[in-house]
């Protein structure tokens, strides 16, 4: 698939820094209050949660409702102390998880 | 173009013709493409026949009026009518018909209006008629004014709201009698709602960044599709195989007049008939595919100042034709592209600000935060008429290439940033 979701950190970090942590998910976070041309309503179907870790730890966990318009964006900070790998993962209504990873090297 | 048997022979013919560019240059599997006219499908169309307007935009048939493409309007009178008896009207009817937005306008559009429509964001293309009511203006003047203006200014930007039959007599009386009561200045609840205070809007978005513009994942998309093999086994990469390098500005000379099909062609046409030529692909204009090429070949000549041929007769005629065709009034709103992108350039319509062609051009295609989609030029020129009811024409007309030649011409040296991000 070509959407990817994007993710943006810094590769290298202190010990014990503040990172910023951005990330964008393509999806179409249809709310489940619009109405298709016939006036029946348009299936709800969203992300409903988000999950960063870090080295297997939750780190960042957010709940999404409706409201969330289309592409979620999310923007964080995390503290880190060692080096290793950051996991992102994004819950589909349907049960279905998308995740990405990212590495980062900590001095 | 037809689909089906004639596509497979078309695309056996442009593979024959492939390969045998192969064996000329004997490249073997890496093929160079020589210095010669790139291959394109010239019978058949770009787009979809008959066209459809999207789903989600106005149904109207406005065949009744002008399109690019067509003359329809009904010539202008010569003369005001004449208004024997003072006028009677309802004057509270009168200004909730000033601030209508779905009887073609709202006047505030274009106009302040004292206390219509509660002073909310009005235009100021148009003068501030709030203190119209003590000019000394007779009643035969203002009903003309609103029901034809063309018979006082035959320059007018204001549509004919009653010749075009957007109001009939009697509501054209009532907003005379909401007009003769408008007698001080407007009152606004904020600076930004008045038009003379409210500052244009600058776009301050990162327009390449990834994470900022959703738009970013086209040139993914493309970047997949570049590879990807049709059922002839060639791709985009098998000709092209450092688009990077060998892209670098071409997208900044488009569109260019092509000989072969006697029209313009922008880059969305050029994908359509040139991947039909050669890989056989079936890229139609408005496709997600189409547009993902199209802002991926826009993408790989960013920074690259726009600079199309303007010297040769065709082009020259083109560019002519284009600029007459910005000056035509369409659609039963009766406007050209230049009474909002030239007259009124630099004022508020409504909300939105109108801006002079340089600086329209050099961003498409461009994601739309609103509607959540890649839009192309083409794309763009077809709801301009919509919205101002006329009647779009299909996304490969040689009006709109015509239309677009000039647009790039009044961008010359403006730098590519494409996918551009706007709402």
């Amino acid at each position: 698939m070509a959407e990817k979701p994007r993710l943006k950190l810094p590769k290298e970090a202190k010990k014990g820094e503040i990172i910023e942590i951005k990330t964008l998910l393509p999806h179409i976070m249809e709310s489940g209050q619009r109405k298709d041309k016939d006036g029946k309503p348009i299936p709800r179907k969203i992300i409903n949660k988000f999950v960063c870790e870090f080295n297997g730890k939750a780190v960042f966990v957010a709940s999404l409702e409706p409201a969330i318009a289309a592409n979620p964006y999310m923007q964080f900070h995390a503290t880190v102390e060692e080096s290793g790998t950051f996991k992102f993962s994004w819950t589909d209504d349907d049960g279905v998880i998308i995740t990405a990873e990212e590495t980062i090297t900590v001095t | 173009m037809k689909r089906g048997r004639t596509l497979a022979r078309r695309a056996v013919v442009s593979l024959i013709g492939a390969t045998a560019l192969f064996v000329a240059t004997g490249q073997g599997a890496k093929a160079q493409v020589a210095k010669k006219e790139p291959p394109l499908e010239v019978k058949g169309d770009a787009s979809e026949r008959p066209w459809k307007r999207y789903a989600g935009w106005p149904a109207r048939d406005e065949s009744k009026y002008n399109t690019l493409g067509n003359l329809a309007t009904p010539p202008a009178p010569t003369q005001p009518r004449k208004i024997t008896k003072p006028i009677t009207g309802n004057a509270e009817k009168g200004a909730g018909l000033a601030a209508d937005r779905d009887r073609g306008g709202s006047c505030l559009a274009c106009h302040v209006m004292g206390p219509a429509g509660g002073a909310n964001l009005p235009g100021n293309v148009a003068p501030d008629l709030s203190e119209i009511g003590s000019a000394g203006r007779e009643d035969e003047w203002l009903f003309n004014y609103i029901y034809d203006a063309r018979v006082y200014n035959p320059e007018t930007v204001m549509p004919p709201w009653g010749s075009h039959g957007f109001f009939s007599d009697q509501e054209i009386n009532d907003m005379v009698a909401f007009l003769k009561t408008l007698k001080s200045k407007a009152v606004f609840k904020t600076e930004l709602d008045d038009p003379e205070k409210r500052p244009p809007p600058v776009e301050k978005r990162e327009n390449l960044d990834p994470i900022e513009n959703p738009g970013m994942w086209a040139v993914d998309k493309a970047q997949e599709l570049w590879t990807q093999k049709s059922a002839t086994a060639f791709s985009c990469n098998t000709c092209h195989n450092d688009p990077k390098a060998s892209f670098k500005t071409w997208a900044a000379s488009m569109p260019k007049w092509e000989p072969r099909l006697d029209k313009v062609l922008g880059v969305e046409e050029f994908i359509t008939r040139h991947a039909k030529a050669t890989t056989g692909a079936d890229w139609l204009m408005e496709t997600d595919e189409n547009r993902a090429m199209s802002v991926y070949l826009h993408y790989l000549a960013n920074d690259t100042p726009i600079h199309i041929d303007t010297s040769s007769p065709p082009a020259k005629a083109a560019i002519e034709r284009g600029k007459e065709l910005s000056q035509r009034k369409v659609g039963q709103l009766n406007m050209a592209c230049t009474d909002c992108h030239g007259k009124s350039a630099n004022h508020w319509i409504r909300g939105q600000w109108l801006a002079e062609p340089k600086g329209q051009y050099d961003h498409f295609p461009t994601w739309r935060t609103s509607l959540l989609a890649v839009w192309d030029i083409r794309q763009r020129f077809q709801w301009c008429q919509v919205n101002i009811r006329a009647d779009e024409l299909p996304p490969d007309a040689k009006e709109y290439g015509d239309l677009e030649l000039y647009l790039a011409s009044q961008n010359e040296g403006q730098k590519l940033s494409v996918p551009g991000i706007r709402h």
